[in-house]
């Protein structure tokens, strides 16, 4: 019971650090807390739905993220780039009002029903973990997080652009005076983080039914994270992602009315501890 | 404007709750109309926060669900005349608000905003919970008794009635919130909510006016709360949910919150699009979310701020607070 | 022995490695007008950070009117007489000049603070745009609030600084005269940090000159002036 559980917490981590990077990247470029990201993770889903649909799951994989790519590149275009000089709660409003257009639209679309996408039969077996199967699906899930998180991490590391988003997180201004694009490059970074909501969408879809809840079910989670990761970083999305997991999942089988509050708990204390990561304004 | 003033509009706005009944005679759209009162009463609570002390709480409906709730355990357990536990409640609330308030308004701007999300689910998910409380995610009827203060029950709940009374508690608090923000309390709770640092450098001590405003929010909004249990009798989790914290959040944007009255307007839009506009388009949501954007990005101020602006002829986008009542 | 009304003893301000104010002794008689010179960055502001509460001690101590306020926060020195103006200016914007000005008279514990806030308003000549937002006011308007929101209240202790800031050569002698003109007929005291040599040297009762964080010259006006280390920090040949 309990290795079925920390596995199951291991995979809604990983699908965590999917979502959730996209999130701290958003944040950390734009400042903004994205409130419609759980609405683009739901929006990535049903968009697979329909692309698997017509062809294959892999298809979808890569199709459906890179259509929510396009829309995050407009979304920084005509929405945080040409609010970027107001109050950052003005953002964060307009970005609730994007969550009820999209959640409106997705039901509009795909109605209200509950659908399921089945794994791709690539994968479509089970694994010997410890005594218990595992669908090897979702262990394709835990190396999917895995490598998003290496990647990222790789990548704002050592690559160039990488660079350029690190310091542009920073500070912006002296940034962009260095020569750096900062609007293309806000642009980029916002694209790649709703591709990776719509990444964890996809890749979701199999185990966890599409239902028009989807993106309320998980966009609290994903405020969690990144608050106790500290806004922005993503090395502690990482590792607050698979905490929440974890912790989730060991509680539901010990503590199940209490485990569910304490991610909220320790999200309080670091608000009024150290609210410093949420100051909203740029130095 | 002035006291006299204020007096005379909402004399004025009573007499128009009394012409509406006269000409209103359909149950269903008095009831919705008080359904949109109750929710104007709720976002008037987030509307002050925001007006007052600049701050975005997404988690108001903690207030008002708990009336909700309070009414409905201390009803059960008969601890006391009904009349006296909605002073009971009101005064709880009030308490809570402001033992939390002086914690959390510490807290600068998103961050702020977040944390009231964070508590409002905490309490949600415990109500959601709580079988043996609160009946759980199934929610609880809210007993009643036969009369209230010397009225019967049955008959408070005639959709006149409590339009009425509804639309009598609105007025009464828009009337004495004006009355006290005109007050030296309110002068010292807007230098705090323009320049924290300059207020405290001409003698004011900052924390507490933030945390009475946050706390006054919380009364507002639990005022809602009763109303609300009265009119529906049940009080289920849905009522503390973040995302009735967002809808209403929405209304006061929409309305305009540099106006006292904006959110109450706000309110009042959002249920005309509900209805009228929900016979005739299934995404009504849609419209009223691309309305929300709309509002914020070329008149912050809201349709309140929008009206003001065109009656003293000046322009309305910008940081131009209109005169509130 | 005088009673100086405002005094620091071996003040020190340090952070972060930095040594922004490093043992600076400063005076202040009843009715003086101190002026406050140096090149930017050589710790005037900071110490008026210091004595208003803006910034903690890192050594030393603040004593107004013979009392050790060096604990004290920024609310607490202000209801002892000690008031200051900022140099960028800080007002409240949404409100109305007359309603900000008469909140912070009140709340100095002046009786008729109608009275003081016109009185004030007139002086600086902004009584007429006692109905009007703050944020609507013109730039050397705005300057002016700043000051009146300091002044109002019957200080004590008048901390201005940079008043001029961004004012053009008339509008800073204008305002010059009425400050000495206010400070000697209401009796306050007063330390003003400047970059206008001409309005420090023109108003000012005695003169102190700071360098890297250090008191290197004070006294009368015409003495510092001609001090050799002074021109050499500060004024260069043409002082």
């Amino acid at each position: 019971m309990l290795t079925i559980n920390l596995f199951n917490g291991l995979v809604y981590g990983a699908l965590l650090i999917i979502m959730c990077s996209g999130l701290a990247l958003i944040y950390g470029l734009r400042r903004v807390v994205n409130f419609a990201h759980g609405s683009l993770y739901m929006m990535g889903a049903y968009l697979g739905y329909t692309i698997a649909f017509n062809s294959n799951f892999w298809v979808a994989l890569v199709a459906a993220p890179a259509i929510m790519a396009c829309l995050g590149v407009l979304l920084d275009r005509y929405g945080f780039r040409l609010l970027q000089d107001r109050d950052p709660l003005t953002v964060v409003l307009v970005t609730f009002g994007l969550l009820l257009v999209i959640e409106d639209m997705v039901q509009t679309i795909w109605g209200k029903s509950n659908l399921s996408v089945a794994a791709p039969q690539a994968l479509a077996f089970s694994v010997d973990l410890a005594g218990t199967p595992v669908p090897a699906y979702r262990i394709g899930v835990i190396v999917v997080g895995f490598c998003v998180a290496v990647g990222l991490t790789l990548w704002l590391r050592y690559s160039k652009i990488g660079l350029f988003v690190r310091a542009a997180s920073t500070d912006p201004v002296t940034t962009s005076m260095q020569g750096v694009n900062t609007d293309l490059l806000s642009a980029g970074v916002v694209g790649l983080g709703t591709a990776l909501a719509g990444l964890a969408g996809v890749v979701a879809a199999p185990f966890l039914s599409l239902s028009p809840s989807m993106s309320a079910d998980v966009i609290i989670d994903s405020f969690v994270v990144v608050v106790i990761g500290g806004l922005g970083s993503l090395a502690g999305a990482f590792i607050a992602a698979m905490l929440l997991g974890m912790v989730q999942a060991i509680g539901a089988v010990y503590l199940p009315d209490t485990a569910v509050l304490l991610p909220f708990v320790f999200m309080v204390f670091i608000l009024i501890w150290k609210p410093s990561g949420f100051a909203g304004s740029r130095t | 404007m002035t006291f006299y003033r204020s007096l005379l509009v909402s004399i004025i706005a009573l007499l128009l709750g009394l012409a509406v009944l006269n000409f209103v005679t359909s149950s269903t759209l008095l009831s919705l109309f008080t359904q949109a009162i109750i929710y104007a009463v709720f976002a008037l609570g987030i509307g002050v926060l925001l007006k007052q002390n600049g701050m975005v709480s997404f988690g108001h409906a903690l207030y008002f669900g708990s009336a909700g709730y309070l009414m409905g355990i201390m009803l059960q357990l008969q601890w006391a005349s009904a009349e006296t536990l909605i002073f009971y409640t009101l005064f709880i609330i009030t308490l809570v608000g402001l033992l939390f308030g002086l914690i959390i308004v510490r807290v600068p701007g998103v961050a702020f905003g977040m944390l009231t999300l964070a508590i409002g689910q905490m309490f949600y998910l415990t109500a959601s919970r709580a079988r043996g409380f609160t009946g759980g995610a199934d929610g609880m009827n809210i007993d009643w008794p036969s009369t209230l203060f010397g009225f019967s029950v049955s008959q408070i709940l005639k959709p006149s009635v409590i339009f009425m009374i509804s639309w009598t508690t609105l007025i009464i608090v828009i009337f004495l919130v004006s009355c006290l923000l005109r007050s030296r309390f309110g002068a010292i709770t807007e230098a705090v909510r323009d320049n924290e640092e300059r207020a405290r450098f001409i003698g004011i001590s900052t924390l507490l006016p933030r945390a009475a405003i946050y706390s006054l929010s919380a009364l507002i909004s639990g005022i809602a709360g009763v109303l609300s249990a009265l009119n529906t009798g049940f009080v289920s989790p849905e009522n503390l949910h973040w995302s009735l914290s967002g809808m209403t959040l929405m209304m006061v944007v929409v309305g305009g919150f540099k106006v006292l009255w904006g959110p109450a307007l706000g309110a009042v839009v959002y249920f005309m699009f509900k209805d009228i506009l929900g016979d005739y388009a299934t995404h009504w949501m849609t419209i009223f979310g691309v309305v929300l954007i709309a509002v914020i990005v070329f008149s912050p101020t809201g349709i309140a701020g929008a009206i003001v602006g065109l009656m003293s002829g000046k322009p309305s986008v910008g940081n131009k607070p209109a005169q509130g009542h | 022995m005088t009673e100086y009304v405002l005094q620091t003893e071996d003040v020190a301000i340090h952070y972060g490695g930095v040594k922004a104010v490093d043992g600076v002794d400063l005076t202040l008689s009843k009715g003086q007008i101190r002026g406050l010179i140096g090149p930017n960055g050589s710790g005037k502001s900071t110490v008026i950070d210091a004595i208003t509460g803006r910034r903690m001690l890192t050594r030393g101590k603040v004593v107004l009117r013979g009392e050790d306020v060096s604990e004290m926060g920024v609310v607490e020195r202000r209801k002892r007489g000690l008031s200051r103006s900022f140099q960028r200016t800080s007002i409240f914007g949404q409100m109305l000049v007359g309603k900000q000005v008469e909140l912070a008279s009140h709340k100095m514990g002046v009786e008729d603070s109608y009275a003081d806030t016109k009185a004030v308003l007139e002086e600086l000549d902004l009584w007429k745009f006692a109905q009007v937002e703050a944020q609507d006011l013109g730039y050397g308007e705005q300057r002016r609030l700043d000051l009146a929101l300091a002044l109002v209240g019957r200080p004590s202790v008048l901390l201005l600084d940079e008043p001029m800031a961004g004012l053009s050569v008339k509008e800073s002698l204008d305002l010059a005269q009425h400050l000495k003109q206010l400070t000697s007929s209401w009796d306050v005291s007063v330390l003003l940090v400047e970059h206008d040599m001409d309005v420090v040297f023109s108003i000012s009762d005695v003169v102190t000159v700071f360098e890297l964080g250090r008191v290197i010259s004070t006294g009368e006006p015409a003495k510092v002036r001609s001090d050799p280390r002074v021109r050499e920090a500060y004024l260069g040949s043409t002082a």
